[in-house]
């Protein structure tokens, strides 16, 4: 096998639906071992690329491997050495999570018991009632475990936590770090920017079906775009935050100041201190608003 | 393949035995008014010659003998209500199958396991032909019974024949199911489609025995197949049980075609 060290690779990557939907010529590469995020607005086209790899639908173009394993022709190997959680998860209802989970295992073939125990006691999953009466973080959790519970060489998880509380995302991002020590690689697609910032290596951004980036994290951060909005005891003038680096649209009115900062805070955050502070909001702009500013150009002036 | 197989059977057990309940009891009280009918041949007779024989065979087939034991079951059972009943329950069986699944949503999951598509198909088909003899096996039983207790005298060998090419004739209708689900991924179209195709199918049967220019399609229709050969005096036709069977290979084997090229939706 040529491809080694390249967990997904997809090439020319084409799905036509209608007029705007589906995905045109995605290539990239996710290494084996890293954190992929992949990274876009709401109908962007993340869903359609993971049902593409695993042959849920089947591409007008291109091509793709999973451990050099073709999509299409040896799908059966893909699916076998990856664990998939869906984006609109629907599970059977009708089971208890317990059924669920053991009915799975018997489709994997082995699966090691205790480490399924150890993932449902983590995630706090409730696996004693039918599906049918468990809100959607529960059953959230529950596809959670189906994904990683044979240790899969590639997990691919379509928007992951949506639904999980904050104590739970926590957890989660435990389960990926670990599954990242461990020499395994995650996809994972998602509309959060700062959850892409903190769990990944490095990000693809697709918007409008077509791939616009893959950065590196690190790059991704430091061109971070925030909406900070300092509250101060005492009206402040404008003229002491001009010219700071990375900060922009500067707006002041009696006591606060509303501002957008590009990378890192300190600058600002050393201004504001000459005063009392009494509150400091940031707010993660939109994946749009962050589109605008690193590209220059909106979603509406592509149609 | 078996897990899913043994899966579909246990998420469908309460169902089935529903089904049976309701097949058996509407069997086994039939056959408990055949007494009173016996009684009575020849008012019933006389009663039969007063309806429009055109009437009479769309909705109780040719009769010539309706106060014998074979008579009496095909005209009260087996010509209409058995083979609704086995259509109704494996259309819905072979539309679940997988249309429902894929509309449910749970498809997603089942799929993104290391399981090719036709295993899928094959195990649902499995289940869905299991269960479908499962009741054909009660529904015999209930008829033995019955019979027993009334002393009606009828071979078990031939009612078993019968029961069986009812489970066959709804067997491809089920598969007709599948196979539409399979093509088209909505259960609905799959529900409504088969059972045009089977109330269709039976019409020209029937209308096949009084009205002489509907009776060069009957050869077109299922429940020719089904029911002319008159398993419950002549035992099983095997060319006519195998044409049915044949039937369900074929769309069978269409539907994993369709399947297995298909988009699944979302």
């Amino acid at each position: 096998m040529t491809n080694n060290n390249i967990a997904v690779r997809t090439r020319n990557l084409t799905k036509n639906y209608g007029r705007k939907r589906g995905i045109s010529g995605v290539t990239l590469e996710v290494k084996e071992g890293e954190v992929f995020g992949y990274l876009g607005p709401n109908g962007a086209g993340k869903t359609t690329t993971i049902r593409l790899l695993l042959n849920f639908i089947h591409p007008n173009m291109g091509e793709a491997t999973v451990f050099g394993h073709d999509i299409g022709k040896e799908s059966v190997q893909v699916r076998k050495s990856t664990g998939y959680l869906p984006g609109g998860l629907e599970l059977y209802e009708n089971l208890t999570g317990q059924e669920f989970l053991d009915f799975t295992a018997k489709l994997r073939g082995s699966v090691d018991r205790k480490y399924v125990k150890e993932l449902c006691e983590r995630l706090k999953c409730d696996l004693s009632v039918r599906i049918r009466t468990l809100s959607h973080g529960n059953k959230q959790k529950i596809g959670l475990v189906q994904a990683l519970m044979h240790r899969p060489r590639l997990i691919i998880l379509d928007e992951p936590t949506i639904g999980l509380d904050p104590l739970m995302q926590q957890e989660f991002y435990h389960l990926i770090a670990e599954v990242k020590k461990e020499g395994r690689t995650a996809f994972i697609s998602t509309h959060i920017l700062p959850e892409a910032e903190r769990i990944c290596d490095r990000v693809g951004i697709i918007r409008n079906g077509k791939l616009a980036t893959v950065e590196d994290v690190n790059q991704l951060k430091a061109r971070a775009l925030r909406e900070i909005e300092i509250y101060f005891d005492k009206p402040v003038s404008p003229d002491e935050f001009d010219g700071i680096n990375g900060v922009q649209n500067i707006r002041v009115e009696n006591g606060i100041l509303q501002c957008s900062v590009i990378g890192e805070l300190d600058g600002l955050i050393k201004a504001a201190s000459r005063h009392r502070v009494l509150n400091i909001i940031s707010r993660e702009p939109n994946l749009e608003k962050v589109f605008l500013t690193y590209y220059g150009e909106s979603e509406k002036s592509n149609d | 393949m078996i897990s899913l197989f043994a899966k579909t059977l246990g998420d469908q057990r309460r169902s089935l035995v529903f089904w049976s309940l309701g097949l058996a009891a509407t069997a086994f009280l039939m056959v408990m008014f055949y007494p009173t009918i016996a009684e009575s041949a020849s008012a019933i007779e006389q009663y039969f010659e007063a309806i429009p024989p055109e009437l009479l065979a769309l909705f109780a087939g040719a009769i010539t003998d309706f106060t014998s034991p074979a008579g009496f079951l095909n005209t009260e059972l087996f010509f209409l209500i058995i083979p609704l009943l086995f259509m109704i329950f494996a259309i819905g069986r072979g539309s679940g199958a997988i249309a429902g699944e894929e509309e449910s949503g749970t498809l997603d999951i089942l799929l993104s396991y290391p399981l090719p598509r036709w295993q899928v198909i094959i195990a649902k088909f499995a289940s869905m032909a299991v269960q479908t003899f499962i009741l054909a096996i009660v529904l015999w039983l209930s008829l033995l019974i019955g019979a027993a207790l009334v002393g009606m005298e009828i071979g078990w060998a031939e009612l078993f024949a019968a029961c069986i090419s009812a489970a066959l004739l709804g067997l491809s209708f089920g598969t007709l199911a599948l196979a539409i689900g399979c093509a088209r991924g909505s259960k609905g179209l799959a529900i409504g489609a088969a059972s045009g195709i089977a109330v269709i199918s039976y019409f020209t049967n029937a209308l096949a025995n009084a009205v002489s220019s509907v009776e060069p399609y009957q050869k077109f229709s299922l429940f020719y197949y089904y029911i002319a050969a008159d398993p419950l005096n002549h035992g099983l036709n095997a060319g006519h049980a195998a044409i049915l069977l044949g039937v369900s290979i074929v769309l069978l084997a269409a539907a994993l075609l369709f399947f297995n090229k298909r988009d699944l939706s979302v």
